[in-house]
């Protein structure tokens, strides 16, 4: 397993070219505009669509890169969301001050989960990311003078962009407001995960033992790693309470964690673009067969992770790889 | 022939007719708990819109009307904002109605200026839920309406020390405020007031901490839903009925739902509110007998029925104030100092606070003909929403 | 004092409850050392068919008991063949995870469409319901009922695998699988046997603790995760381990919620975050699960 999953890495890295973050942003950018002019009157979903998307990335980089199986990723989403409501209704309105307040707020509390998840491995690893998960939850049921409780915290209303661009019904702003800072974010993390440190993780991610015997401290890495990972689910956080204007227990919730997982994995861990397969894929699927009836949904989506296990342990993503290499191939040739 | 109506039809929902015949449609969002353990409340909105709009037909003048439902499911302020953001921008409606939780109408209020759409809330009970926004209007109850003749009760029947246990939430924490103030302002006295988080299913510790306390009565809400069954239960089973502790509670902790499963050993309970399914009136009957006609069943209704068919009242009452035009100051003007008879008694909206003032009444789980029911043993005639209204 | 025995009534009834559903899913994880978050699932399926029989057939309880418990299986073992046994014995839980979760929607999915979303009750019997007098206080029948199966159990189980050929057999396999193969046990047969006796069990503590855990669609993602915590407190594998640890968790949340009802689950994790922290095989565990 460890092997088989070990040998693509050099390949991909190999094939990368220095573009390849401007390439990024321009696909996302793409995307993002057909999103645009095709579904005008879906912005609002797409860009909670968005905020998702960087939930799922942001795990992708602590159970993808690093190895890490977390069923508590919600939490740093919900604290990046709660910490930017609480500053907006103390009166920092300016969007781009309160995203930075979701990604230091993040970071915060991946640093601090980080420090302790890390710790352990296997399945201990697992039920601390539950029980912090939980404890995050049941916290901020109880601090509701700080998250409203079961009630939300709502009446969040940010200044226009830039001073400019206001907030609408139709979700115009928000959308592309997320879509920029998405495609900024991710042509970071492209950056980040081809720096000697992203290799250094993946290094650790499939083979700790033989990381530590060349010299790398495998702990700081991994807490350093957390902590990055929740810096990108507190903006993911930053963007659902900006564009939303509400934050509600649903932000902290296992289902979202689980959820989330369940995303990644569809997509395919340890490659960033998987991350955003698995969240839009998912979250189409779902927003088209869910509001017919939800329960159905919950027995495909569960029929989709059984064949997916069973079938392509991989993710959708490599399978789409795997397809594409073989076109590309196959139109070259002649 | 059957050729061409069918292409009339598909032009027609393309839009491609466009003129006088698509415009006429009038969409009225609803918002509800459509799955989940609330399911029933959410089935509840449609069969009250159903069984008025069997009566009443489903035009208002020459205007079409097509009521959208939508899924609420939980206490969700995110999801529900979104769902009523799609159905003004996507569906288009013209009105907002229903909503089960609080949270969920807070979160929704916000759009309702920005899209120029009156909501109808046909549930959610906090109190401020009318202030967020002037395009709100509600017939559904508030817990400062329902607590305040409970803990006029309370002191009548002689509870001195009363242990409040409510769900920590708004219209809880509503709940609990009217009850305290009421209660303390008659001369009684709260020995414990407990939070409970919405979530909580087993209520053996508390019911524990309430015995501790030497209250006489406990008063209680929860939302209308599984939980409330669990705390009756717990109450029955830890020997607190047995004990000679009271049990007084709005009428959502005993819903005729929960009558069955609560069985007999529920005998006896007390609870105040705007509507009993047993409610002795013509108009009672009528709309009973129109939800089964309309598909409905006897042994579901619950207030949100009779909530949501008021709930259409005023929406048809709108359109026809406005002719079909999207013009929500004139619409809610138009259902300001509405007054009708309700199948809960007689009613009125009250045009400071756009919230129905409506008879409040005492009940008792009783039994008739072998069935279980809430029999209504006293009236608070023409109660307003006591934390908002001047009087 | 009185109140103090009283929590510590609660607790137990709660702790059991926890125990019986838990300790399946620990012997399950001992020895296939699958992470199946689909334990619930199982629970919940036991718990709907208790209530159907008892609720639309008019069997008695102890009777529904049975029949539900058996028809649990019979539903479970053909998952065990076409697909938990894809995940045994993985080194990577991802697989696990995803596996069990799909298992678990699939299931909330199926019951939705045939029962409805409602919460459905298993009506106890006259002599089950009903406040009973323990001296110091009065207490639901239920509970003593619950605490009682929990008791008989966990001693079932002790006998079952310290005194019994079975027991041995298991106990070698849990030990080292390859050993046990080589010594001509039969592996498989075991894993089927013991993955049927934990379904057996979830359903058995789905069906007598659906007083506390209401039996609803979402049960099975609503304590999804609350099996899996007590198993890795006690540390898997280990019958005194998961009862040690449901009765400590029960106290933890029992305490909370008498104490500071409006912090919820919070105690409960917390105890949770201490004791992993503290023990990360588990208060008893054999180390088995790394």
């Amino acid at each position: 397993m460890t092997i088989a999953s070990a040998r693509p890495a050099p390949a991909s890295r190999l094939k990368v070219r220095p573009a390849a973050e401007a390439r990024g942003v321009l696909v996302i950018i793409a995307l993002g505009l057909v999103g645009y002019f095709v579904f005008p009157d879906d912005l609002a979903f797409l860009t909670r669509l968005i905020t998702i998307a960087l939930l799922v990335i942001s795990l992708d980089l602590v159970t993808g890169y690093c190895g890490v199986a977390t069923l508590g990723q919600a939490a740093m989403f919900g604290v990046g969301a709660y910490a930017v409501g609480n500053a907006c209704l103390a009166g920092l309105t300016d969007p781009v001050m309160l995203l930075f307040v979701g990604m230091a707020a993040g970071a915060a509390a991946g640093l601090a989960s980080g420090a302790l998840i890390t710790r352990f491995h296997g399945l201990p690893q697992l039920v601390l990311s539950i029980a912090l998960g939980q404890l995050v939850g049941a916290l901020a049921n109880k601090l509701s003078g700080w998250t409203g409780g079961s009630d939300g915290l709502s009446g969040i209303t940010p200044s226009p962009v830039l001073g400019l661009f206001a907030f609408d019904l139709y979700s115009r702003t928000a959308y592309v407001f997320s879509l920029v800072v998405l495609a900024l974010v991710f042509a970071l993390l492209l950056r980040f995960m081809r720096s000697p440190f992203g290799l250094l993780c993946r290094g650790i991610r499939d083979d700790a033992l033989r990381a530590r015997m060349i010299g790398a401290a495998v702990y700081p890495r991994l807490v350093i790693m957390y902590g990055l990972s929740g810096a990108v689910a507190g903006i993911g956080g930053a963007l659902a309470a900006i564009t939303t204007g509400v934050v509600g227990l649903d932000s902290v919730s296992f289902e979202r964690s689980a959820e989330a997982l369940v995303m990644l994995v569809l997509g395919g861990t340890g490659t960033l673009w998987g991350a955003l397969t698995g969240a839009l894929v998912f979250q189409i699927f779902e927003h088209f067969v869910a509001a017919t009836n939800p329960f159905h949904w919950m027995s495909m989506v569960g029929l989709l992770l059984i064949v997916i296990v069973v079938f392509a342990p991989r993710g959708l993503a490599h399978g789409a790889a795997v397809l594409w290499a073989r076109l590309r191939v196959r139109g070259a040739a002649p | 022939m059957i050729k061409s109506s069918t292409l009339l039809c598909m032009l027609a929902a393309v839009g491609l007719l466009g003129g006088p015949a698509a415009a006429d449609t009038i969409k009225v969002g609803v918002i509800g708990t459509m799955s989940g353990p609330y399911a029933l409340f959410g089935k509840n909105f449609k069969m009250g819109i159903d069984a008025w709009v069997a009566q009443h037909g489903s035009k208002v003048g020459s205007h079409e009307v097509e009521f959208i439902y939508r899924d609420e499911e939980a206490p969700n302020p995110a999801k529900s904002k979104a769902i009523a953001q799609e159905l003004l921008v996507k569906d288009k409606v013209q009105y907002l109605a229903g909503v089960y939780f609080t949270p969920n109408a807070m979160a929704v209020a916000p759009l309702l200026e920005q899209a120029k759409v009156p909501l109808i809330v046909m549930n959610a009970a906090t109190s401020s839920i009318v202030e967020k926004s002037p395009f709100i209007a509600r017939t559904s109850f508030t817990m400062w309406q329902n607590t305040v003749p409970a803990a006029k009760v309370a002191r009548e029947r002689g509870a001195s020390k009363v242990a409040i246990a409510v769900t920590d939430y708004g219209p809880g924490i509503d709940a609990e405020a009217a009850f305290k103030k009421t209660f303390e302002a008659g001369g009684g006295t709260i020995v414990e007031a407990v939070r409970m988080p919405l979530n909580t299913t087993d209520f053996s510790p508390i019911m524990q901490r309430i015995k501790d306390s030497g209250a006489d009565t406990i008063f209680t809400f929860l939302p209308a839903g599984p939980p409330t069954l669990a705390f009756v239960k717990a109450y029955i089973d830890n020997g607190l009925k047995a004990g000679g502790i009271k049990l007084m509670s709005t009428g959502d902790v005993v819903t005729e739902p929960d009558l069955p499963n609560i069985g007999d050993a529920g005998l006896g309970i007390l609870s105040t509110y705007h509507y009993a399914v047993s409610h002795d009136s013509p108009e009672n009957k009528a709309f009973l007998d129109q939800l089964v006609k309309s598909g409905g069943k006897l042994d579901e209704v619950t207030m949100t029925a009779v909530a949501a068919y008021d709930g259409a009242r005023l929406i048809y009452k709108m359109i026809e104030a406005t002719d079909g035009k999207q013009d929500p100051d004139k619409a809610i003007a138009a259902v300001k100092n509405l007054k009708w008879m309700s199948p809960r008694g007689p009613v009125s909206i009250d045009p400071e606070t756009r919230h129905i003032r409506q008879n409040v009444y005492l009940r008792e789980v009783a039994k008739r003909d072998g069935k279980l029911e809430n029999k209504e043993v006293q009236t608070f005639e023409a109660q307003p929403d006591w934390a908002l209204s001047k009087q | 004092m009185r109140t103090i025995l009283s929590i510590a009534v609660d607790a137990l009834a709660y702790g059991m409850v926890l125990f019986i559903i838990s300790i399946g899913l620990s012997i399950m994880m001992g020895l296939m050392r699958v992470v199946n978050l689909a334990h619930g699932a199982f629970a919940m399926i036991g718990g709907y068919l208790a209530s159907y029989a008892v609720r639309s057939w008019g069997l008695s309880y102890g009777f529904a008991i049975v029949l539900a418990v058996i028809g649990t299986i019979v539903i479970a073992l053909p998952l065990e063949r076409l697909l938990f046994r894809r995940i045994y014995r993985k080194s990577d839980a991802l697989p696990q995870l995803l596996l069990t979760i799909g298992i678990t929607f699939l299931v909330i999915g199926i019951v939705n469409f045939i029962f409805g979303p409602t919460l459905k009750p298993v009506p106890l019997p006259g002599v089950l319901s009903g406040p009973f007098d323990i001296g110091f206080r009065m207490l639901p029948t239920h509970r003593l009922f619950v605490i009682a199966c929990g008791a008989i159990t966990a001693a079932a189980l002790w006998y079952l695998l310290e005194r019994t050929d079975f027991g041995v057999r298991l106990r070698a396999a849990v030990d080292n699988g390859d050993m046990a193969e080589a010594l001509g046990i039969r592996t498989e047969l075991i894993y089927l046997a013991t993955f049927a006796l934990a379904v057996g069990l979830a359903a058995f503590g789905g069906i007598v603790g659906a007083e506390l855990l209401p039996i609803e669609p979402f049960y099975a993602l609503r304590y999804m995760v609350v099996f899996l915590v007590v198993v890795s407190v006690g540390g898997a594998g280990s019958i005194t381990g998961a009862l040690a640890a449901s009765l400590l968790l029960g106290l933890a949340d029992t305490t909370g919620k008498y104490l500071a009802p409006e912090f919820g689950e919070f105690f409960f994790y917390l105890a949770v975050i201490v004791i992993v922290f503290l023990f990360p095989h588990g208060l008893l565990g054999r180390g088995a699960l790394r």
